[in-house]
């Protein structure tokens, strides 16, 4: 997790498969955020949970949420993108970890009213995320291509 | 001479075990040979030495005392790690490299293979199955024939990428419709040529397939198939290729698995990734 107030900072995020990356930013308040999680609910491990909150979904997004309040981001003011949750090619697979993993970030960002402004979410492609301190933006780098989310 | 007969050509040109490591593993196998004589022979090796020592003093390989000698780690921990180390020591500076074609920058197709190979030993501890003795090596070198087929795959990447991500076949089925050969196959060939032990050749060609393999025992097969998804998922070692290939519906019916347990298998793994992966690395990379 990487939270920022800095217009010259790029926060990434690298190779998100089926894990969910979510991209913060308040405009006003020029501060941003950026998580990537790994699995979604720390019930499977508390320990581990207690350890490194960012790799489950429950235990991350609240944190990400916390760290850019404290830097001064207002929930209002907070555009959300979401990025990840890929999955591998078969559909009735016990792998569903992307699907699971999106549908309990969905939860969490509905529960503390914040919409998702975009996604780029599901398929079988690896994602790398990007957000641009200096003006906002997100964007999404996969094989090879960089596209704004 | 087909594309396909090409692409095996070139296994032959891709270097082969180092001689010491080679020699380990044929002493290794060699029943009559004794532990002496096998640290004897990593011993001439400072290199190799260097590595196994660290090796076993980690918290993976390791056991709670230190370890001084090749002789002391031979003993306490058996050949069975010894020939674990010995050739992840061989093979790290091949796997490191970047790879073409899958797009895969230095270093990741090495914590890739490092994830397969401990996630599949943390698969069987949960399953509450023996590992088998060659599961680690097998879930090491399961990929090692991306190192030959990338340069071909980068060539061909456009139409391959479309078969792959239009049409939805699973990537190397569209590698082996368009070059003639899929990387586990070109995998299999260079193992078999370093004389490597059955068991991890044939973890190698069938990992994509685990179906048609045509042996009796599928269980290395079947653990490294499932640690390889569930490193794909994590995103680690995720290429060009993605997560874009099929899970055997057979080899979860076989072990018997859960959506709980697979999470609980990447979750542990994941933690002991970073020691693995830095055990060659020296603080290079991340």
């Amino acid at each position: 997790m990487q939270v920022s107030s800095r217009a010259d900072d790029v926060l990434v995020t690298y190779s998100l498969g089926s894990c969910v990356g979510l991209s913060l930013y308040d405009p006003k308040a020029g501060v941003g955020g950026l998580i990537h999680c790994m699995l979604p609910l720390s019930k499977i491990d508390p320990a581990k949970a207690k350890a490194s909150p960012c790799m489950f979904v429950d235990t991350g997004i609240p944190l990400l949420l916390t760290k850019v309040y404290e830097l001064g981001a207002t929930r209002k003011g907070l555009i959300a993108k979401v990025a990840g949750g890929a999955k591998l090619l078969d559909q009735k697979s016990l792998f569903r970890i992307g699907e699971r993993n999106y549908t309990v970030l969905r939860k969490i960002l509905w529960k503390n009213n914040i919409l998702i402004e975009s996604e780029s979410v599901g398929g079988t492609v690896a994602r790398t995320v990007y957000l641009y301190m200096s003006n906002g933006v997100t964007t999404i780098k996969s094989r090879g291509k960089e596209v704004a989310l | 001479m087909s594309r396909r007969e090409e692409i095996l050509s070139t296994v032959r040109s891709v270097p082969s075990l180092p001689a010491a490591a080679a020699e380990v593993v044929r002493l290794i196998r060699d029943p009559e040979v004794g532990i002496a004589e096998i640290s004897r022979a990593i011993e001439h090796d400072p290199g190799l030495t260097s590595n196994l020592l660290r090796m076993a003093n980690s918290a993976y390989f390791g056991i709670a005392r230190s370890v001084g000698s090749v002789q002391e780690a031979a003993v306490c921990l058996g050949t069975k790690r010894i020939f674990q180390m010995v050739i992840a020591s061989a093979v790290s500076p091949l796997v490191q490299r970047p790879v073409k074609g899958y797009d895969l920058p230095a270093g990741k197709l090495w914590e890739h293979s490092v994830c397969v190979a401990a996630g599949a030993e943390q698969l069987a501890e949960e399953l509450k199955l023996e590992a088998p003795s060659h599961l680690f090596t097998a879930g090491l070198l399961h990929d090692v024939g991306k190192l030959v087929l990338g340069t071909f795959v980068d060539v061909d990447a456009g139409p391959i990428m479309a078969l792959a991500f239009d049409e939805e076949m699973s990537f190397e089925v569209a590698e082996a419709q368009v070059l003639g050969i899929n990387h586990a196959e070109v995998g299999a060939a260079l193992l078999d040529s370093w004389n490597l032990p059955k068991e991890i050749v044939d973890a190698d060609r069938w990992h994509h397939d685990p179906e048609a393999f045509p042996g009796d025992d599928t269980l290395v097969v079947d653990l490294v198939h499932v640690a390889d998804a569930l490193s794909m998922m994590q995103g680690i070692g995720a290429g060009s290729d993605g997560l874009n290939y099929r899970s055997c519906a057979a080899v979860t019916e076989r072990l018997k698995l859960k959506t709980a347990v697979t999470e609980v298998v990447a979750c542990h793994t994941v933690a002991k990734l970073g020691e693995l992966r830095d055990l060659f690395t020296h603080g290079k990379g991340r």
